[in-house]
C-alpha cells in the first residue's frame, strides 16, 4: 500500500499582544497579512479576520480581564490545506460558567429577555470551518481552522 | 477608550439618516446613542431611521449589540430601521444574526431614501 506523506504543520507566525481593548484589530491585521497569499478567497479571508478579532477580544476581556500586562498569544500554523490560528489567554477556568452559554436569540434580545451582547462565540462558530477550545487549568485556547479550498457555514462557492 | 466611530445625522421628510464612519465597536456606544437622539426628536419624529454604513470599515460583536439596542429602541417607538452601505461580509453577518429579518438592507443611501420616499408623483 502506498502511503502519501502528509506535510508537517508549518508555523507561520507567533506573537503576543497586551490585553488592552482594541488590540484585537492588531491581531486581525497581522494574521491577515500572514495568510493573504495562502489561497483563501477574499470572502473567507474576511471571515477569518472576524473570527480572529472576536477570539482575541474574548481572550482580552474574559480570559485576561483587560489586564495589559498579561499577554494574549497568537500562533498561526499551516497544516496541509488548513490554516489554524490558536489564540491563548491565561484565563483558564475563568471562561467556564455554570451551564451552557445561551445561544443568542435576536427576538429575545429585542424584547429585553436576553442581553443585547453575547454574539462573540456565535460569530466565530459561523465564520470558520472549525472552532475548538482547550483549557489546561491556567491557559485557555481557541483554535480556529479554515481550509484554503473550502467553504464556511452557509457559504456559496 | 477613544471612539474610532463618528456619526452625522440628516433629517429628511419621514426619515432620519445616521451616517456612520470608522469602527462600530464597544467604543461607539455613546456616539451611536447621541446620533440616535439627534435623529429622533419630537420635531423630526421620523418613521424610519436609516443607518448608513458606507464609511464603516469594522463592526465587531459589541457593535452588533449596539445595533440591536438601536433596533430595540426604534421598535419600542414604532419606528422602522433600515441599513445601507454594508459590505458583502457584513451583509452576511446581518443575515447570520437575523438582523436582516428586522432591518431592510439597501445597497446605498440613495436607494434607501428613494424606496422610503417612493416615486415622484
Amino acid at each position: 500500500m502506498t502511503q502519501v506523506a502528509r506535510p508537517k504543520p508549518r508555523r507561520l507566525d507567533k506573537f503576543t499582544l497586551p490585553s488592552q481593548p482594541g488590540n484585537e484589530r492588531l491581531a486581525l491585521a497581522r494574521v491577515a497579512g500572514i495568510v493573504k497569499d495562502l489561497g483563501l478567497s477574499e470572502a473567507r479571508l474576511e471571515k477569518l479576520k472576524t473570527a480572529v478579532a472576536e477570539a482575541t477580544m474574548n481572550a482580552i476581556e474574559h480570559g485576561n480581564k483587560n489586564r495589559a500586562e498579561i499577554p494574549v498569544e497568537v500562533e498561526v500554523t499551516q497544516n496541509g490545506d488548513e490554516i489554524v490560528v490558536a489564540i491563548t489567554d491565561q484565563g483558564g477556568e475563568a471562561h467556564l460558567v455554570p451551564g451552557q452559554p445561551e445561544e443568542p436569540d435576536l427576538l429575545k434580545k429585542l424584547d429585553g429577555d436576553q442581553s443585547p451582547r453575547g454574539w462573540g462565540l456565535f460569530l466565530i462558530r459561523n465564520m470558520v470551518d472549525a472552532m475548538d477550545v482547550t483549557t489546561n487549568g491556567q491557559q485557555h485556547t481557541i483554535w480556529l481552522t479554515m481550509r484554503t479550498g473550502g467553504a464556511a457555514h452557509g457559504e456559496h462557492v | 477608550m477613544a471612539s474610532m466611530c463618528e456619526a452625522t445625522t440628516r433629517v429628511l421628510p419621514g426619515a432620519a439618516v445616521i451616517e456612520l464612519s470608522g469602527e462600530v465597536d464597544g467604543s461607539a456606544a455613546a456616539v451611536l446613542t447621541d446620533a440616535y437622539q439627534r435623529a429622533v426628536t419630537p420635531d423630526s419624529d421620523p418613521g424610519t431611521v436609516v443607518l448608513d454604513f458606507s464609511a464603516v470599515d469594522y463592526i465587531n460583536s459589541t457593535g452588533i449589540a449596539l445595533i440591536v439596542s438601536v433596533l430595540a429602541r426604534a421598535r419600542a417607538e414604532r419606528r422602522k430601521v433600515v441599513a445601507c452601505g454594508l459590505s458583502a461580509h457584513y451583509r452576511e453577518i446581518f443575515d447570520i444574526t437575523r438582523l436582516s429579518d428586522f432591518i431592510e438592507l439597501f445597497p446605498d443611501v440613495d436607494h434607501a431614501v428613494s424606496q422610503l420616499t417612493g416615486p415622484a408623483a
